[in-house]
């Protein structure tokens, strides 16, 4: 997590990094104490944002080049069995994917796709990272302890830190001058859409 | 004809523009300056990103037809770009840095990433409200006549003749291209939700 810290759009943007990392949502995640509510509701939004996400990769992918695409097709590979698992705990709990969008989620999904497709590949990679980075980032001040121990350790655990850690070289070493301004726009989606999961 | 069942299936939302704050103040003259001064900043932000939609469509247009009909909608709005320009320019505005709000934002994003990534029946559907709806206004509000209304050049662009031709063609392509589908009645909605949310942040911005 050292690396984390010290990479450069995440010391630039400053509190932004804190507003997205941490959250009343986690902060009951953490405490055992999240109403089943708030946790379907995250789970349902957070399938629909990982729904775009993937066309995110997939065609961030497509417009990286190829000497540096082996992080993005991993994640891509990784993100589809997260996509499995969604899936797997909706039918669990008798939640319906398909539900409404919240505009809060729609807004973040937008973003992306609308920056994927009209970005160079440099802001993108900084704009993958600043959705990943702050992922664990968040999930990393929690215990992998309680109901929801099997979440925490899916996006604290190593795997999952390795995928970022992969990103971080990416962005850092294809610099671009609208990298900081995305990477603090992810940061901003991010800070809302925990807000959305805990107060609907 | 699909236009006016997607038109009569918001007219919640149409009626609360209708009503709104900053419709009501276009009307009788009587809005704040600074708050016409912020929304033609927030609305040239905006059209750039309409502008490019229309280019975008017109790229993915299957047949002449549609692309010659896009490419007329471009000049249009081109068009009303260039009115935001004279405004602009009396007001002091520099329409090439503005910085959008977050509602600006969620529309623009909504818009751009319908364009490049959605089918052409979804793209038509988030398209049309905007031109409809402000072709609406702009006949309602020309009913009332308030002498020396500020606004009065805003009610004739858009209860005109010419705005009012462009609206007909972009729904006679709504209905050419596009089914009666959840997908398109959903996106049509949410432009129209994006329009009203519009016309608050305007008005609820720190001046």
């Amino acid at each position: 997590m050292r690396a984390l810290a010290d990479a450069t759009l995440v010391r630039s943007a400053g509190e932004l990094w804190r507003q997205a990392t941490t959250a009343r949502f986690l902060e009951a995640v953490g405490e055992g104490t999240l109403p089943v509510e708030a946790f379907n509701r995250w789970l349902v939004q957070d399938y629909h944002f990982a729904d775009a996400l993937t066309s995110y990769q997939a065609i961030a992918l497509a417009k990286t080049p190829r000497a540096l695409r082996q992080p993005l097709l991993d994640g891509l590979v990784a993100l589809e069995a997260e996509m499995k698992m969604f899936k797997a705990q909706a039918q669990q709990r008798g939640l319906n994917l398909r539900g409404p969008v919240h505009h809060v989620c729609r807004h973040y999904a937008d973003f992306l796709i609308r920056t994927v497709y009209s970005e160079p590949y440099a802001v993108l990679l900084a704009t993958l990272f600043g959705v990943e980075a702050s992922y664990l980032a968040a999930w990393s001040r929690l215990k992998p302890a309680g109901p929801y121990a099997e979440f925490i350790e899916r996006w604290s655990g190593e795997g999952f830190q390795e995928y970022v850690e992969s990103l971080r070289v990416l962005a850092e070493s294809n610099p671009h001058a609208d990298s900081q301004r995305y990477f603090n726009e992810v940061l901003i989606h991010e800070r809302d859409f925990w807000r959305m999961t805990w107060e609907g | 004809m699909l236009h006016e069942t997607l038109w009569r299936a918001c007219q919640d939302i149409a009626e609360a523009c209708r009503r709104h704050p900053f419709v009501r103040g276009l009307e009788d003259g009587s809005l704040d300056p600074g708050v016409f001064r912020r929304y033609v900043a927030q609305d040239a932000f905006f059209l750039q990103a309409f502008a490019r939609a229309y280019a975008l469509a017109a790229a993915r247009s299957r047949d002449l037809e549609t692309l010659s009909a896009f490419c007329e909608l471009l000049n249009g709005v081109w068009e009303e770009l260039k009115l935001h320009a004279s405004y602009a320019q009396k007001l002091g505005i520099d329409t090439a840095h503005v910085q959008p709000n977050p509602a600006t934002r969620a529309y623009v994003d909504f818009l751009l990433a319908t364009a490049w990534h959605g089918e052409m029946d979804v793209i038509m559907a988030a398209m049309t409200p905007c031109m409809r709806l402000y072709g609406y206004l702009g006949v309602e509000l020309a009913k009332t006549r308030t002498s020396g209304n500020p606004y009065q050049e805003w009610i004739a662009t858009y209860s005109g003749s010419d705005f009012g031709e462009l609206v007909a063609r972009l729904e006679a392509l709504l209905d050419k291209l596009a089914p009666d589908a959840p997908a398109v009645r959903e996106a049509y909605r949410y432009a129209m939700q994006c329009e009203l949310n519009f016309f608050s942040a305007v008005m609820e911005e720190d001046p």
